[in-house]
């Protein structure tokens, strides 16, 4: 049978199980009704604007907690006054796919009276929402925004995100500045380099010169400000960056061309000037984006607790804020809330999804007297818990906020140019300074044209030349135009970099540090050994379908593990009960009226109920009976990634040194390190002891590379050297990481290591070239020996050296 | 005479470059250029609901200011 597609969403199902309504067909009643406020509203030019693009089914949200929205506490904490004196607030909407789900959104609330400005960002879903609270309550803005299928949460706009929005449109500004202005001189330039080998009038070669003087004017003192205030802050920490050299380079060659614009035979190089200050620029901008976009994410993750949290209190239930919640609380949760505080069981048993502490996949069984963490999932039950920490100490928040500290403290890695740089501008300027005093104490004239000026410009206009034959051009070029090439190299390979540094860091690294679920393991659990004893089709069925009552990873991989093999029917069960930590019991009338008992899980369930069967396995055991017959077992088992083997070996030859560092318990990571041969390896990990170890190795100087996925991961990754996250990772370790394995294969991983290496071989080889170019031109230069004709060429011939030898890492 | 034309067509190009320039200026400092996203698939709305919706909503916005500063006026006139 054909599937049909859902009128709203645009999914496809098959036709049997649609909603049918006239010609009109949906997949459930949420798509139904959101289609039918669209048409009343006259907004169903919503779906030619989705086009063939498919969106989620409206969320099926119980609308009952909008009242909270209007509490005093939340309006105290989340909304603001608008500039013309009106409430604004910020929220992120979840649900938003396409452009089309924005233009809906927006639409729906201006239509909305009361509401006086409605802005939704695309890329990251933040919503900027300005309304009038005579008119209007903030619940009725929430239910408009439910009702077409979407939801909304508060988030508190930090100083970070204000000042990373703002950074990042400066520095765009300024660089859409260096870039037009750069593209003006360049065609200018085609006219005067034309003329330079078909002669040109002086007239006219004066007038380019004006024209690039006034084009290239903006591009050194708006645009290039940045480099002087870099510049500045490293002469206050007694440091000679590469921004310095930058800047001073620039500078001077701008003041050379002065000279020439003022009368002075000679080139001018105002082009040079804005080309360097524009190319240098665009790889700053490209920074300041990647700051932005982890901001945005700490947002997102922020945003996914809930505001409030039931605290019980004489037997009253109220809603408390958060940050209001004291030690000794008693808090109560239900079924699928994530844990907001942390907290002691006092009543209530279940099971809570832990992944994002430990990153493990299968759930944690908690009883009364176990520790909850906020940030991790109950998963199936009513838990009361008593508050043991308040929210700002409480496992979740703490690692956001460790993340803010790392994120804003990124280790500068020393990268070879700017170590070269540090001596090489030191070097250049004082040789400058030597040239002008020699020339103007001892200056003889050389029969050299400078007619009509003083031995003082003579001597500077020889000073200056000196640097301007050094300028930083192929010094500033060495690195960039091997990484752009490298970095192209490796993403044809699905390797991602955020920033072409990191393939120097690579190169250099001698400390890797995995996490092993998800990273070394696929992280999911397989069946590796199954023994079905009946295989009666029927019972087989039932197996099935008590299987698909539970939503423990077990059953869901054996489940899908039976899924291709045979094909099954699901069957009505009785009385299913969920054994603590052990399985699943359930009965099973027949048509006939005989019953059933069934029973899967672990040994110890089939033990609880007097079945002895001798089974003995060190992986995870799921055992099937009916009434007390066994008829199937499975034996399932994370599995070592494909490569993983030949990974370890590649990077152990290498004389780098590996660590593991798992959330899992001894015996797991014991067995997964010595099938690997990784020597060094730590269990039980949290995220906090995973960061601690990576500063303790920085501290030993080592260069550590992190590889990891889980949000238990995010805060070790934020502080390595290079964070290389897996494509399939959490939002948080994808926007913490500096390179993304997007087919999360460790093949690919590998594929990292060699094309660094071999891209650093470059980037050093790059380096001596421009620095034997300086050898030879800058005595010359200081001699008062370079023709304009020389200069001009070499110029160009330094660059186009670096460019070409750049090329070569293509080559095999 | 020839060089005088050259002189002015290389002014008057950077003129309105640097006009052009400005006009960019403005437009990004006014958050147009934030939400490059955004941006990129506004293209795909300019049919005439569309600019007549932008229309409204700066009505909208300049009405809800005006009422504002209206009931503003009234309640320091029931001061006075």
């Amino acid at each position: 049978m054909s599937n049909v597609k859902c009128n709203h969403c645009h999914l496809e199902f098959s036709d049997n199980v649609m909603i049918k309504e006239g010609n009109l067909k949906f997949c459930c009643k949420g798509c139904q009704g959101v289609y039918h406020i669209l048409k009343s509203d006259g907004l169903d030019s919503f779906y030619d604007k989705l086009g063939n693009k498919t969106i989620a089914p409206p969320l099926k949200l119980d609308n009952t907690d909008v009242s909270k929205f209007d509490s005093q506490n939340f309006l105290d904490n989340y909304v603001s006054v608008s500039k013309d004196g009106f409430s604004q607030i910020d929220l992120i909407i979840e649900g938003i796919h396409c452009a089309a789900c924005v233009w809906l959104n927006e639409r729906i609330l201006h239509d909305t009276k009361g509401i006086v400005e409605a802005d939704i960002n695309f890329t990251t879903n933040k919503a900027k929402i300005v309304w009038n609270e005579e008119k209007l309550k903030l619940s009725e803005i929430i239910l408009k925004i439910r009702s077409i299928g979407y939801n909304a949460y508060a988030y508190d706009s930090s100083v970070a995100d204000v000042q990373a929005s703002k950074a990042k449109r400066e520095y765009f500004i300024r660089m859409m500045v260096a870039v037009i202005c750069s593209m003006n001189i360049m065609m200018i330039s085609v006219a005067k380099y034309t003329g330079f080998f078909t002669g040109m009038a002086n007239e006219v070669k004066n007038m380019i010169h004006i024209g690039e003087f006034l084009l290239s004017t903006p591009v050194l003192f708006y645009s290039g400000w940045i480099f002087y205030k870099g510049a500045y802050f490293g002469l206050k920490n007694r440091m000679l960056t590469m921004d310095f050299l930058v800047a001073s380079g620039a500078t001077l060659t701008y003041i050379y061309s002065l000279f020439i614009l003022f009368g002075v035979k000679g080139e001018s190089y105002f082009d040079s000037v804005s080309m360097i200050i524009t190319f240098v620029l665009v790889g700053k901008y490209l920074e300041v984006i990647g700051k932005k976009s982890a901001v945005d994410t700490l947002d997102k993750i922020k945003s996914s607790l809930p505001l409030e949290a039931t605290v019980i209190s004489q037997n009253s239930r109220k809603m408390v804020a958060l940050n209001s919640i004291n030690i000794g609380d008693i808090v109560e949760m239900k079924a699928g809330e994530k844990v907001p505080v942390d907290g002691k069981i006092v009543s209530g048993f279940g099971f809570f999804d832990e992944s994002s502490m430990t990153g493990e996949s299968t759930p944690v069984y908690k009883k009364v007297n176990d520790y909850v963490y906020s940030g991790t999932i109950n998963s199936d039950s009513l838990i009361q818990y008593e508050v043991t920490k308040t929210f700002k100490n409480s496992t979740f928040s703490s690692i956001v906020s460790l993340l803010e500290d790392s994120l804003n403290s990124k280790p500068k890695i020393q990268t070879k140019a700017s170590e070269i740089s540090k001596g090489f501008s030191a070097t250049i300027l004082t040789l400058a300074l030597i040239t002008f005093l020699v020339w103007y104490f001892y200056g003889i004239d050389l029969g050299f044209d400078y007619e009509g000026t003083t031995q003082f410009e003579r001597s500077f206009i020889v000073a200056v030349s000196v640097v301007v034959i050094a300028c930083p051009c192929a010094l500033a070029l060495a690195t960039p135009m091997a990484s752009l090439i490298g970095i192209s190299e490796l993403a044809k390979r699905g390797l991602l970099f955020k920033e072409a540094k990191f393939i120097e860091s690579i190169a250099v690294a001698n400390t890797v540090v995995f996490d092993k679920t998800g990273t070394l393991t696929k992280g999911e659990l397989n069946v590796v050994k199954a023994e079905i004893i009946d295989e009666n089709i029927h019972k087989l069925s039932l197996l099935y379908s008590l299987l698909s009552a539970s939503t423990h990873p077990v059953s869901f991989s054996i489940k899908k593990y039976l899924e291709s093999k045979y094909d099954l029917e699901i069957k009505k069960l009785d009385n299913v009960k969920n054994i603590e930590a052990k399985g699943m019991s359930a009965l099973y009338e027949n048509l006939d009226g005989k019953s059933f008992e069934l029973l899967g899980g672990n040994i110890d369930l089939l033990k609880q109920n007097e079945i002895y069967y001798d089974f003995n396995s060190d992986k995870t055991v799921y055992l099937f009976a009916i009434n007390k017959n066994v008829i199937a077992t499975f034996e399932l088992e994370d599995e070592i990634k494909d490569n993983a083997k030949d990974l370890i070996n590649y990077l152990q030859a290498k004389n780098i040194e590996i660590i593991m560092l798992t959330g899992d318990n001894e015996h797991v990571a014991s067995k997964i390190a010595n099938q690997l041969n990784i020597k060094k390896y730590f269990w039980t990990q949290t995220p906090i002891t995973k960061a601690e170890y990576i500063k303790e190795l920085k501290k030993e100087n080592k260069v550590v590379i992190m590889v990891g996925d889980g949000v238990n991961d995010s805060v070790a990754l934020s502080n390595a050297d290079v964070a290389i996250a897996m494509g399939n990772s959490a939002d948080v370790s994808l926007a913490v990481s500096d390179v993304v394995l997007l087919n999360s294969s460790l093949t690919s991983l590998q594929d990292a290591f060699v094309i660094s290496n071999k891209t650093y071989k470059f980037i050093k080889q790059n380096l001596l070239l421009s620095i034997l170019y300086n050898a030879v031109t800058i005595p010359l230069a200081m001699a008062g020996l370079v023709i304009p004709l020389i200069a001009a060429l070499s110029m160009s011939l330094s660059s186009l050296m670096v460019v070409l030898n750049s090329l070569r890492i293509k080559m095999k | 005479m020839i060089n005088d034309t050259l002189f002015f067509m290389l002014i008057v190009g950077i003129i309105i470059s640097a006009g052009l320039l400005l006009l960019f200026i403005w437009a990004a400092r006014s958050g147009q250029f934030d939400d490059s996203n955004k941006m990129v698939n506004g293209l795909l709305f300019d049919s005439v609901d569309d600019l007549n919706d932008a229309i409204k909503k700066e009505k909208n916005l300049k009405d809800a200011k005006e009422a504002k500063s209206k009931s503003e006026e009234k309640v320091s006139q029931k001061i006075d």
